[in-house]
């Protein structure tokens, strides 16, 4: 459908600091403001999990907001993307080990982009934030698509056998 | 025939031309801060991306007073365009920002609460003066309908000069601009009411947010009469007024707000009410 194409062209991103040093943070901020200004592109800061798509994660996760980054991933719905926005985010990067920190957002949700750097460029958070348009219409065509998980029922004999239809999942899009 | 085309058509593309409009308002205000801002058909972008969503409701009641916030919305608008009676826009208008706030109170997140609870200040702050409005108009024309307006001779700005002011200092709160954004403050309280919709429920109250341009464009529009070059020099001042201010000052509290309105705007628009019967 042509209406698919316009998807991709209203991301809207929450963005939560995972306990940052607010290094990324002012970064990203400078993405809205003229130089870069992302939202020529349509993208929002909205602040909302449940109106957004894309979730900008900074900061190594802090024993405090691990439970509050869990939520807020809950609370959007699908189809979403993570970044992991910075070294820290990534890694854990100079926090890393340290007894109040857990290193990097990925031991608690699934990241689908990581964007290097301490701090992250803004150059370099609008190539991650398009690389996540792409995962997201990906995303967007495999909950479209209706997955058939039964296999033929297998005749056998005089009874039509119904064990053991379950298919195996296999990934939609490559 | 003719006549009742205009309206008709009016109504039914309401949500479409509202949109357009939000869409050029969006790049207007991007302009002011030297930037180059989203494309003119953004707000319809948005549309298609969040059908596309999960659906997720906190109840159904929930739901649905965001959509029934929408339909009595529309419901306000015909009637503006059709030339119905001015009080019974006003409380159908009242009856859509009620189920508003219903459904802010429905929920149990605090946020929500907090933005029903300002929601209903900022009705505390334009719904009289929009009756003092109404009460004007009924006694310069004799009449209650929006209709009667387009007949006279000459345009009502002319004869109610402080009630359009007092208009225009009530339209940033109606339409939840900066300085009066309290209702729905983005960084402070996420949102207020509108917090708890996502997918196509949200879609219902972020349309309503278009519906309500046309609305109050088209209460600007009555200004001015049967001159229509006046009403389109007044649509487009209220315009380029609306996102100036919008651009150019910081967000008041809610006590600031209904001092301003009430005390301002509120006894404006009674003075030119007393000015008009006295003399």
């Amino acid at each position: 459908m042509k209406l698919a194409s316009f998807r991709k062209k209203s991301p809207w991103i929450l963005h939560y600091n995972a306990g940052g040093c607010n290094g990324c943070d002012i970064e990203i901020l400078a993405c809205l403001a003229p130089k870069y200004d992302i939202e020529r592109f349509g993208m929002i800061n909205t602040g909302n999990p449940k109106q957004s798509d894309i979730l900008l994660v900074t900061g190594p996760v802090t024993k405090r907001s691990r439970e509050r980054l869990v939520e807020i991933y809950d609370q959007m719905p699908e189809p979403k993307v993570v970044i992991s926005c910075g070294a820290c985010a990534s890694t854990g990067g100079v926090f890393r080990g340290m007894y109040n920190c857990e290193g990097g957002i990925d031991q608690f949700i699934p990241v689908d982009v990581y964007v290097c750097g301490c701090g992250t460029r803004p150059e370099q958070i609008i190539d991650g934030v398009v690389q996540a348009l792409g995962i997201l219409e990906k995303k967007t065509k495999e909950l479209e698509e209706s997955v058939r998980l039964s296999k033929k029922p297998v005749q056998e004999g005089r009874q039509l056998n119904r064990r053991n239809i379950a298919d195996e999942i296999k990934p939609l899009v490559s | 025939m003719n006549n009742l085309l205009i309206p008709v058509l009016l109504i039914i593309l309401a949500p479409f031309i509202g949109g357009l409009v939000y869409g050029f308002e969006r790049i207007v205000k991007a302009r002011m801060q030297r930037r180059i801002g989203p494309p003119l058909l953004q707000p319809f972008y948005d549309f298609l991306k969040l059908a596309d969503k999960r659906r997720m409701i906190v109840h159904s009641a929930h739901a649905f007073f965001g959509i029934m916030h929408f339909v009595s919305l529309w419901f306000a608008v015909g009637v503006l365009l059709m030339g119905g009676d001015l009080i019974l826009v006003v409380f159908l208008h009242l009856l859509s920002s009620s189920l508003m706030i219903l459904a802010g109170y429905s929920t149990r997140s605090i946020f929500s609460h907090l933005g029903a609870n300002r929601t209903a200040m900022t009705l505390l702050a334009y719904e009289p003066v929009l009756i003092l409005i109404a009460v004007s108009i009924y006694l310069v024309t004799g009449s209650f309908d929006v209709s009667s307006v387009y007949k006279m001779d000459q345009p009502l700005l002319y004869k109610l000069p402080l009630a359009f002011i007092a208009l225009l200092l009530i339209l940033p709160i109606k339409m939840k601009k900066s300085p009066f954004d309290v209702a729905e403050a983005h960084q402070e309280v996420v949102g207020g009411v509108e917090l708890e919709f996502s997918g196509i429920f949200f879609e219902a109250v972020y349309t309503a947010k278009w519906l309500d341009y046309v609305f109050c464009y088209t209460l600007v529009y009555m200004f001015a009469g049967s001159n229509v070059l006046l009403g389109i020099g007044l649509m487009v001042f209220t315009f380029l007024y609306l996102n100036a201010l919008d651009n150019s000052s910081a967000r008041v509290n809610y006590r600031q707000m209904l001092r301003f309105s009430l005390g301002v705007a509120c006894s404006l628009a009674f003075i030119n009410l007393l000015i008009h019967s006295i003399f």
